[in-house]
């Protein structure tokens, strides 16, 4: 694309701090060198050769959560986390990325089952050290041990893989109204961990009367790697996804961060890539599952049982990145037998951020506290929400601080959903 | 270079590790405010967390001969904040307790790092209103506002901040720390040193915590909009409003260059073909801002507006307020360089110095576009020009030394909001007489004898 974000951009940022309202990171330790005013004049610098691209300035980048809140108030409307992320590339191309990384990378990109087998047996077992990282453990990947031994409920961790569970075709639910077909992009995490997600999605599809097909062949969305700032090997992910997604007219995720991924493919790939027509295209046809649900006939929904009140968490990457926030109310707002409860700051971010969570755990922990007391003040049983990532934190979170809520994707809404939908036309 | 290990060390032991910060990226972060070209870095970042720490840091820095710079929010427009001389910058945003609201009184005890949007709402949930309203309220913090001697549009019916100041707790540079003036609104005992160090853009005594006096909030509020054919129209309304018998809450202006970039960045549907427009608010009980907003309507026709209405609903007067908001990043996202001014005059010049500006741009050769807070003769003309184009930028300056001599012609000053600083350091000598520099710098004495406490700002 022509105008694609480029460190330059960094030179609009005229210094007000309005930012610094907002970023959730600044709020917590009151840093400078952690806003998005500061980081843009660290970036301008870098990029004009005032100081060089070292460790230093490699850890001034990744003390962004990329929630986006920043843009919000910013009257100049720099776009600083595209800024830093075109940073971030800046200083992979340079060689910033470890070995480690980009082995992974690849293995994401040519063996990802293989890649995510290995990984649940390296959570499995006991006294590995391949999550341990100069003694500070990943927590969240951890804590998927913890799911595995059944000591956290929800979501259930699945020893099957979701290709193992879900037929390639999904007819519409028996009773319904064929209303059209649709292809269903489950993303990593709904594939390989929180396979049951993926199924609740597909069947809240199913009993609106979509038919869902799951194309083979699909891969990563390629965020995460993107956001390293390897954009070469996220853009063959996106081109593997392209090939088997483009032919349809309505493609629908769960993961706010593979939606948010999806809907950029289109500024992945500049105006003179042969594929940059098809990407622009294919954005336009994926929608989260929330947004294209409360698009939809939403009678018939009660609550899941043992949840009288549930409050919603706003992914960055559905809210900031996606401006996606209406459609999940809507759906809330409509299940009946439910009380519906805002927490403060629902729009704030939980912490993880990415690889912030696991960068920057004290950080990342201590935003998550102000979210679990956010949560504690609805006394909800359920949080809600559409991202793996926020599920992960969020399950961590209820455990730190003694709450029993469930964390919740929102397709789980649909479940006790009787057929046919009422208000249905056959009715 | 960094200070000398015995000093981080026990500087270290004062606020702990967790509040020092040596490493590049963290300096550089502490070398800029919200002012185009001024930078420096400080030698250390130090974040006390109570008076008693900010004391003995003082006391250190007096031993030691070390300047110190007191920093909050780094919002400053006139580069009060910046380290010239390096040393340790002192940083108050973790001193950021809102300490006791006391709505019996009228009265709430900050500490100087709380930002002043957040006392707001700590405020409104208190059914009470703290009215000085600058621009930076997002991120500014207390402490700067209260050195800076801040406002913003509502000064026109609400005042400066000095206005609200009852007492604070200050910390000299040799360590002392003093509770000075009190939580009444009536106080004549000894001098006012509150409101001396009100203003003094951190150069007297380091505020920990401020008493500020506060107000109920206003039942309801009001927009009005009014275009003109001519930035000087605009000018004769405004005097023509304040000596008409009505009191505005505010009276923005915004030139039609600044509309045009606005309109572009955020579609608001303002009025493009109009010269230049004001913007009213008024606030009180309904019946009182329905009487007045139809006073000023009245009155702009009069004083020849093209067109004058209120609002049609809350959405729009948000509107328009956010777009006056956004003026100013209008601005600078549209050249290299920016050199705004701040500049007041008495409000029956307000035409007289809009014209003076036009020929001032018209003889540079440049463009110099007018925003500004009008309703208290406070303008920012702002000269777009580019550093890099060094003729350019020579002229735009000598259009700046023009624009100064203008408005002290007209009897007003150099500084409405902003402050010196280092921005207008080179321009004091103009404002005011060597006599008076001469007290200035023996009261700076009084307070700061080895001249360690934000050194190098005001005067040259």
């Amino acid at each position: 694309m022509a105008d694609r974000i480029s460190v330059g951009d960094a030179n609009r940022c005229m210094k007000c701090g309005f930012c610094m309202s907002k970023c959730p990171v600044y709020r917590t330790d009151y840093m400078e060198s952690h806003v998005a005013r500061s980081r843009n004049i660290l970036i301008r610098e870098v990029a004009e050769g005032k100081r060089p691209p070292d460790a230093e300035y490699q850890e001034a980048l990744s003390w962004c959560l990329l929630c986006k809140r920043c843009e919000t108030v910013c009257p100049a409307r720099v776009p600083s986390t595209d800024i830093n992320l075109a940073a971030r590339t800046a200083l992979a191309e340079k060689g910033g990325l470890s070995l480690v990384q980009k082995i992974i990378h690849h293995l994401i990109l040519k063996h990802r089952s293989a890649l995510a087998r290995i990984l649940g047996l390296s959570v499995i077992l006991p006294g590995t050290r391949l999550l341990d990282r100069g003694g500070k453990p990943l927590r969240h990947l951890a804590d998927l041990a913890l799911v595995l031994a059944g000591k956290v409920a929800f979501p259930k961790f699945t020893a099957s893989f979701l290709a193992n569970r879900l037929p390639h075709r999904t007819q519409p639910a028996p009773g319904t109204t064929q209303r059209g077909r649709l292809a269903f992009f489950p993303g990593c995490n709904y594939e390989f961990f929180f396979t049951g997600v993926g199924l609740d999605v597909v069947s809240a599809l199913s009993r609106s009367g979509f038919e869902v097909i799951y194309p083979e062949g699909q891969t990563c969305c390629g965020l995460a790697v993107f956001n390293t700032g390897d954009q070469d090997t996220a853009r063959r992910m996106a081109e593997t996804n392209l090939k088997v997604l483009s032919s349809f007219d309505h493609v629908i995720t769960g993961c706010a961060s593979c939606g948010t991924a999806l809907k950029a493919y289109k500024e992945w790939f500049d105006e003179g890539h042969p594929l940059s027509g098809q990407a622009r295209q294919f954005s336009e046809t994926v929608q989260d599952f929330s947004e294209f649900m409360a698009r939809q006939d939403l009678g018939g929904l009660t609550a899941p049982e043992g949840f009288s009140t549930v409050t919603y968490h706003d992914p960055c990457h559905l809210r900031g990145h996606q401006g996606v926030s209406e459609a999940p109310r809507k759906i809330l707002g409509a299940v009946q037998g439910m009380n519906f409860v805002e927490m403060d700051m629902a729009e704030k971010c939980c912490g993880q951020g990415g690889s912030f969570g696991i960068k920057h755990p004290e950080a990342s922990l201590a935003l998550l506290a102000q979210k679990m007391e956010s949560v504690k003040r609805t006394g909800a049983q359920a949080i809600v929400t559409s991202c793996p990532g926020c599920t992960l934190q969020l399950m961590d979170g209820a455990k730190r601080h003694g709450l029993s809520v469930e964390i919740m994707h929102i397709s789980r809404l649909f479940k006790n959903r009787t057929i046919p939908p009422a208000g249905d036309e056959n009715k | 270079m960094s200070l000398p290990k015995a000093i981080l060390k026990k500087i270290e032991t004062i606020v702990g590790r967790d509040g020092v910060l040596t490493s590049e990226t963290d300096l550089e972060s502490y070398s800029f405010d919200a002012t185009s070209n001024w930078q420096s870095l400080p030698q250390v970042v130090v974040f006390p967390t109570t008076t008693d720490q900010v004391s003995a840091i003082m006391r250190l820095a007096t031993e030691s001969q070390t300047p110190v710079t007191v920093r909050g929010a780094g919002t400053c427009v006139s580069g009060g904040p910046i380290p010239i001389y390096g040393g340790i910058l002192l940083c108050t945003t973790r001193m950021n307790r809102i300490l006791d609201i006391d709505k019996n009184n009228f009265t709430v005890r900050v500490e100087t790092g709380v930002v002043l949007n957040d006392l707001n709402q700590a405020l409104a949930a208190n059914g009470l209103f703290f009215p000085p309203d600058p621009q930076s309220f997002l991120a500014a913090t207390i402490g700067g506002c209260v050195s800076e001697n801040a406002s913003g549009p509502s000064a026109v019916k609400y005042g400066v901040f000095r206005h609200y100041l009852l007492g604070m707790t200050a910390v000299l540079p040799n360590g002392t720390i003093l509770n000075l003036g009190g939580r009444t609104m009536k106080n004549v005992t000894g001098y006012d040193l509150p409101q001396l160090i009100c203003g003094s853009e951190g150069t007297l005594a380091v505020v920990t915590d401020v008493m500020l006096r506060l107000l109920s909030r206003p039942e309801t509020s009001k927009t009005v909009l009014a275009t003109f054919a001519s930035v000087r129209s605009a000018g004769e309304a405004v005097h023509a409003i304040r000596t008409g018998g009505v009191v505005p809450t505010k009276i923005e202006l915004i030139d039609n260059w600044i509309l045009q970039r606005i309109e572009e960045r955020m579609p608001l549907g303002l009025p493009l073909s109009a010269e230049a427009v004001l913007l009213f608010e008024l606030d009180g009980a309904p019946d009182s801002v329905d009487r007045e907003a139809a006073q000023v309507i009245e009155l702009c026709r009069k004083a020849g507006a093209e067109l004058v209405r209120p609002a049609r609903d809350e959405k729009e007067a948000q509107n328009f307020w956010m777009a006056r908001r956004a003026g100013f990043s209008a601005i600078f996202g549209n050249s290299p360089t920016v050199l705004a001014e701040d500049i007041t005059v008495p409000v029956s010049r307000i035409a007289d110095l809009v014209d003076r500006i036009k020929d001032i741009a018209r003889e540079y050769e440049l463009t110099i576009v007018i925003i500004g807070h009008a309703g208290d003769g406070n303008l920012h003309p702002s000269v777009l020009t580019d550093l890099a184009d060094g003729d350019h930028y020579s002229r735009a300056q000598k259009a700046v030394d023009d624009i100064f001599k203008s408005a002290l012609e007209y009897g007003g000053a150099i500084s409405g909001e902003h402050g010196i600083g280092l921005e207008k350091r080179k321009y004091l000598k103009d404002a005011i007489s060597s006599e008076e520099i001469a007290l200035l710098k023996l009261v700076k004495s009084a307070f700061d004898p080895k001249g360690i406490l934000n050194p190098g700002k005001i005067w040259e």
